[in-house]
């Protein structure tokens, strides 16, 4: 509580005019776009601003968040491909069998699910019933671990978020592999390979899936873009401190600066992702050229 | 291994038209010859061809359509007061055995009464029996009561009076309602009462016993004490004839329940009241109303006034036992406990919150009122399944008109730059590329508070609308814009230009229809993603939000071990209905995605 210069204690005038000498000197007088143009080039310098909240530099506030995210992110990245490829691959080639029939209903259900539906049912089972993992959280509270330890605790945690982000993502994946694996095998090439008498799983692995690599390319960036805005959801049931987390309580408590700096970060991803996209391709596929 | 396949082919395509004519009455009504069969197919037909000749896909269809009509016109049957709240009926199970009578009792009860989810009575040999969705607490009936004579039940507990003059009170045991006071048990009790957290005792002295939790119900029989006659509760206050014919207030606080009419002062021999109106009848059978009136309570049913033998009430509803022996129940009516049927003979009614028991001369029990919940009540008493089908008619519809914006956003703006190309293209692709790469659910949050917080909650509906259908554009406009790229160098389009037809109405005209099968199959498809868009917003608190039911916004509370666990019914039914909804959607999007795309079916 402030005691001196408080509205009610003060002369209105004097107020009005102090009131009036902030807004200008903090530019809130200006129109909206001239803000945000000063707003950008604070950006630019890499001055994001102060969060009303936090009452720190919001650079600071969204740093630790943000690891937290990216670790998050990375981790289910990794093994979702772990588990898409080899997956898309085997339905791929066994098309029409019983195994492939099972794995593409059970991947329509995958991903007609939302992801907070599957975030409910894992905490059900995983968390209420078998009380095998924590309900939410980032790291046990309370508890000062160094080294080893404290690595573990937070992987003990992410387990269930990591679960969960793998099975909201893994069915779109897989049909996307399977698809682009069928029609790569179905090329002249592959009949060429298998002509010449090499070993199925040299054409499959060899001719067949670097080229199917290419189109996977794009879903794959894109996806690792998408589950940056998914992970707004799934942070926020397992109230895991990333940034779709500080997001939410930012909007919250109306901290825009937060927010805005939230934002361009997704932009930023987001574009940086298409620009890897396209670099990949030069990589995957030596016929592209850039020009 | 081929002459295989073609005769299975045969077999689909026969029994598909075989299908088409039992389901719509079409198809050819003779056998063809070849050159008809090798005759041309339009795209239009091809398509459904493709599409009838999978079983999933129809399956997905139809349980689709089912869940669509159940939800609109549910909702119309079904209407949902969205402001209803009921603080009685919280985190109910689901389950229809609210009224649910043993039958031991149904031909020979002497007393019934009725809490807020369940129901007790007693037959005439004095045993007492339970019923309904009792808690844990109200199961465990003390033992050893010996003959029962009276009971009453309250919100959430159960006081009984004995034949040898004892108390016994159990269910809800906080507040002091466990606590039955010394000089009660030692007094000549003949009237017992449970209400809302709250029990009163009368004894043939005309005293009254008060005990539970009175911060809610403030009663103070103040100098009526010693001269009471008969009580009754409601949630305000209590009410109660006095020896001399006087109905009394016993409050010290100014309510509608103080401004007793002059006409029954003297004359009255009973006093009931609902939550917001009091009655007292009079020895000629008249009945007397004030308070308040929110249900009509004072549109009395002709032929009552005059002839009224015993009167009772619920929480907003009253029936009356007529002289002739049947029975007219009027008031609120939200779960039907204003529709009395059509009895005789009837001797006793008893009423208490939503349910009804009339007994008959030969001790048979008749019912009607609330029997419970299809599928549970949530946290504020709502019905779930009301709920549900409101939900799912606003889900369905933010889905359905926010995929037809970004559709047609799509179309004019992939047609326009598909056909004219160049700068315009470039532009138009750039912005698509801007729009769709941004993140969408932080974007779709901000927008949302940003806009969201200067629009009343009715308008979020329309809101969510927009701003889904405005940032999905992108990728029906790429792929309609491919499509035109294609078509615009067809003889068709050359030959439209040399008849000197407008650039637009070629685009929208002639085009278009060649392209709208692509894209409408798509559309399909990202009718599921809206929707599923939708619900992780309303989810998050972004989209439509309380007290406006999305399938989404239900299962916010869920998040809660005591939910997930105890209160199933809450979670399970709005996520399974979403899931399926959108399984059926995909489903029957990728069976049409591959009857379009020959090229597709292949995989």
């Amino acid at each position: 509580m402030m005691l001196e210069g408080s509205r009610e204690t003060m002369d209105p005038e004097l107020y009005d005019r102090m009131y009036q000498d902030m807004r200008e000197q903090l530019g809130l007088d200006k129109p909206i776009y001239v803000q945000y143009f000063s707003w950008m080039s604070n950006l630019l310098r890499g001055e994001f601003g102060v969060s009303s909240v936090y009452k720190q530099k919001v650079i600071n506030v969204i740093k630790t968040p943000m690891m937290s995210t990216i670790r998050l992110n990375i981790v289910s990245l990794v093994i979702v491909f772990l588990i898409t490829i080899p997956l898309g691959i085997a339905t791929a080639v066994r098309k029409g069998s019983v195994f492939d029939n099972v794995v593409q209903v059970l991947t329509i259900i995958g991903y007609s699910l939302p992801g907070f539906i599957i975030a409910i049912l894992f905490i059900f089972v995983f968390a209420v019933k078998l009380r095998l993992f924590p309900i939410s959280g980032v790291s046990t509270p309370g508890v000062e671990l160094t080294g080893w330890a404290y690595h573990l605790d937070r992987a003990y945690y992410m387990v269930l978020p990591i679960t969960v982000m793998v099975f909201s993502s893994l069915a779109g994946i897989v049909r996307y592999v399977r698809a682009t694996m069928i029609d790569t095998l179905t090329m002249d090439y592959i009949r060429t390979a298998r002509a010449k008498g090499l070993r199925e799983k040299v054409v499959i692995y060899s001719h067949a899936f670097r080229n199917a690599m290419i189109p996977f390319m794009t879903i794959l960036i894109s996806w690792f873009v998408s589950i940056f805005s998914g992970s707004v959801v799934i942070e926020n049931i397992f109230l895991y401190n990333g940034m779709g987390r500080i997001m939410f309580q930012s909007l919250m408590q109306q901290d825009f600066m937060v927010v805005l700096a939230m934002q361009m970060f997704y932009v930023i991803l987001s574009l940086t992702g298409y620009l890897i996209m396209d670099l990949a391709y030069v990589l995957v596929d030596p016929r592209v050229k850039l020009s | 291994m081929s002459s295989k396949e073609n005769r299975k082919k045969n077999n689909n395509g026969s029994s598909f038209k075989e299908m088409l004519r039992r389901m719509f009455g079409l198809g050819p009504k003779h056998e063809l010859s070849i050159l008809e069969e090798e005759q041309m197919q339009s795209p239009m037909r091809t398509v459904l061809k493709n599409f009838f000749a999978k079983r999933l896909a129809i399956v997905g269809m139809v349980v689709f359509a089912i869940i669509l009509l159940t939800c609109f016109i549910g909702s119309a049957v079904f209407p949902l007061d969205r402001n209803y709240q009921d603080a009685t009926q919280q985190n109910i199970r689901p389950g229809f055995n609210f009224m649910s009578v043993p039958g031991a009792l149904k031909n020979n009860a002497s007393q019934i009464d009725a809490g807020s989810t369940f129901g007790a009575g007693i037959d005439n040999n004095g045993s007492l029996y339970l019923w309904g969705t009792l808690s844990n607490k109200l199961k465990a009936m003390p033992r050893g009561m010996g003959k029962i004579a009276q009971v009453s039940c309250g919100l959430d507990h159960i006081l009984v009076l004995t034949e040898d003059n004892k108390l016994y009170t159990w269910g809800y045991d906080r507040l002091n309602l466990d606590k039955i006071p010394e000089e009660a048990q030692d007094a000549d009790i003949v009237q017992i009462e449970a209400g809302h957290q709250i029990s009163v005792a009368l004894d043939s002295e005309g005293r009254v016993y008060i005990w539970g939790n009175q911060n809610i119900i403030s009663i103070s029989p103040g100098k009526y004490q010693g001269t009471i006659e008969k009580i009754t509760l409601n949630t305000t206050t209590a009410l109660a004839v006095t020896r001399d014919g006087q109905v009394v207030c016993m409050t010290n606080k100014e309510t509608p329940f103080n401004a007793i009419p002059d006409e029954v002062q003297g004359k009255a021999v009973d006093v009931v009241s609902t939550d917001k109106t009091a009655a007292a009848v009079t020895e000629d059978g008249y009945i007397y109303l004030w308070g308040s009136f929110p249900y009509n309570e004072d549109k009395i049913p002709e032929g009552v006034q005059g002839n009224v033998k015993q009167l009772v009430a619920g929480r907003g509803h009253f029936t009356a036992l007529l002289k002739d022996g049947t029975v007219v129940s009027w008031g609120q009516n939200n779960h039907g406990q204003a529709n009395a049927p059509a009895l005789k003979n009837i001797e006793k009614v008893f009423t208490n919150y939503y349910q009804n028991y009339a007994v008959d001369s030969n001790g048979n029990v008749y019912t009607w009122g609330l029997k419970g919940y299809l599928f549970g009540t949530d946290q504020y008493g709502r019905d779930v399944f009301r709920r549900l089908l409101t939900g799912g008619r606003i889900t369905l519809t933010i889905g359905a008109i926010s995929v037809i914006i970004s559709g047609i956003l799509g179309i004019i703006i992939g047609g326009f730059s598909g056909y004219y190309g160049g700068k315009v293209d470039m532009i138009l692709m750039r912005a698509a590329e801007i729009v769709g790469g941004l993140p969408f659910l932080p974007l779709a949050m901000i927008l949302s508070y940003l806009i969201g917080n200067k629009i009343p909650e009715t308008g979020r509906i329309f809101m969510i609308m927009m701003i889904l259908g405005v940032l999905s554009w992108p990728g029906i406009a790429r792929l309609v814009r491919a499509q035109m790229l294609s078509a615009r160098e067809q003889e068709f389009v050359t030959a439209a230009k040399a008849l000197g037809i407008k650039e637009v109405k070629i685009i929208f005209r002639h085009i278009l229809p060649n392209v709208i099968t692509v894209a409408l199959v798509n559309l399909t498809l990202s009718f599921a993603t809206s929707m599923l868009t939708e619900s992780s917003l309303s989810f998050l608190g972004f989209g439509v939000t309380e007290p406006s039911p999305t399938w989404g916004n239900m299962l916010t509370a869920s998040i809660s071990t005591t939910v997930l666990q105890d209160y199933w019914w809450r979670w399970v039914f709005p996520a399974l209905f979403l899931s399926i909804a959108t399984i059926c959607i995909n489903v029957v999007g990728d069976a049409l995605r591959d009857a379009v795309d020959p090229k597709a079916g292949e995989r």
